[in-house]
C-alpha cells in the first residue's frame, strides 16, 4: 500500500536459481511469497537461494514461509540457502533461532 | 508538568493496514528520540500484535484494531485492541522459539507472541470483550536528563 513494496526477481543462472526478494514480506504479501515459491521448492536438481539483499523488513508469517521452504527442500534432499541478510533482519532470524537452517550446507 | 500526549490510531483490520501502523510508530518512536534498532524491535512486536488482530479476531468478518501510543518519559507504551473473539488457548499456545530443534522438529508459524516477548521490555495480553496486547518499551538513556 505505502512504500518499501514487496517484489520477487527469479534469477536461473548454472545449476542454481536465485530468488531477490525485496521490499516487506509481511502478511499482506505472504500468499503472492508462497505462490511464487511453491514452484521453485520442486526443482530438486537445482540450488535455491533466496538473496535477501534488498528485503527491508520480515515479520513471523514471512519467517513461517522461509520454515516451509527449509523443510520441503530437505525432504527432498535439494540445496537451500539465504544470501546477504541485512543486519536487521538477521538478528530476527537469530532470535528466532532459524539461522542455522539457513546456511550453506555443501 | 507534563501533557497527555497519547495518539490513537484506528485501522481496518485487514493485512494491507498494518503498514500503516508500522508509519505511525515510525514517527512517534523517532520524535522520542528511539534508537534506529529499538524502533526496529518495536516496529516487529506491533505488527505481530495486528497481526494477531487481523487473523484471529474477527473471523472473516469486517472489524476495526484500534493502536493507542501512550508516550511516557522514559518509554513508549502501545496497546493493540481488537473488539472480536478473543483468543482461545489454542491460539496463544505458540510455540517456542526453533533453537536446539532439528529440522523436522521446527514449524513455520506460531513464532509472533515470541518475537514480541523477546522485543519489547514489557508484553501483557488482556482479554476483555475482545484481546488487548500492551508492550511496554524502555528508551535507553544513554545521558543523564537534563
Amino acid at each position: 500500500m505505502l512504500s518499501n513494496k514487496f517484489s520477487l526477481r527469479t534469477e536461473n543462472r548454472e545449476g542454481q536459481t536465485i530468488v531477490f526478494v525485496s521490499g516487506e514480506l509481511d502478511l499482506e504479501v505472504a500468499s503472492q511469497m508462497r505462490a511464487a515459491m511453491e514452484p521453485l521448492m520442486e526443482l530438486s536438481d537445482r540450488r535455491l537461494t533466496l538473496n535477501l539483499r534488498d528485503l527491508k523488513y520480515i515479520d513471523s508469517t514471512g519467517i513461517g514461509i522461509l520454515i516451509s521452504v527449509v523443510k520441503a527442500r530437505h525432504a527432498r534432499n535439494a540445496p537451500f540457502d539465504v544470501e546477504h541478510v541485512p543486519n536487521n533482519i538477521r538478528k530476527l532470524f537469530d532470535m528466532t533461532g532459524i539461522t542455522p537452517f539457513l546456511a550453506k550446507a555443501e | 508538568m507534563t501533557k497527555d500526549r497519547d495518539v490513537t490510531l484506528t485501522v481496518p483490520a485487514q493485512a494491507q493496514f498494518v503498514d500503516l501502523v508500522r508509519l505511525t510508530l515510525y514517527g512517534i518512536a523517532s520524535k522520542m528520540r528511539f534508537t534506529f534498532e529499538e524502533i526496529e524491535d518495536m516496529k516487529v512486536a506491533v505488527s505481530e500484535a495486528c497481526n494477531n488482530a487481523v487473523l484471529h479476531a474477527y473471523g472473516g468478518e469486517d472489524g476495526q484494531i484500534e493502536i493507542q501510543f501512550v508516550v511516557g518519559v522514559e518509554e513508549l507504551t502501545i496497546t493493540v485492541r481488537d473488539n472480536g473473539m478473543s483468543f482461545t488457548a489454542a491460539d496463544t499456545k505458540e510455540s517456542p522459539s526453533l533453537h536446539g530443534k532439528s529440522i523436522d522438529e521446527i514449524q513455520s508459524g506460531g513464532l509472533g507472541l515470541y518475537l514480541m516477548q523477546a522485543l519489547m521490555d514489557r508484553v501483557e495480553v488482556h482479554h476483555n470483550g475482545g484481546t488487548a496486547v500492551v508492550l511496554t518499551k524502555k528508551r535507553m538513556s544513554t545521558e543523564e536528563s537534563a
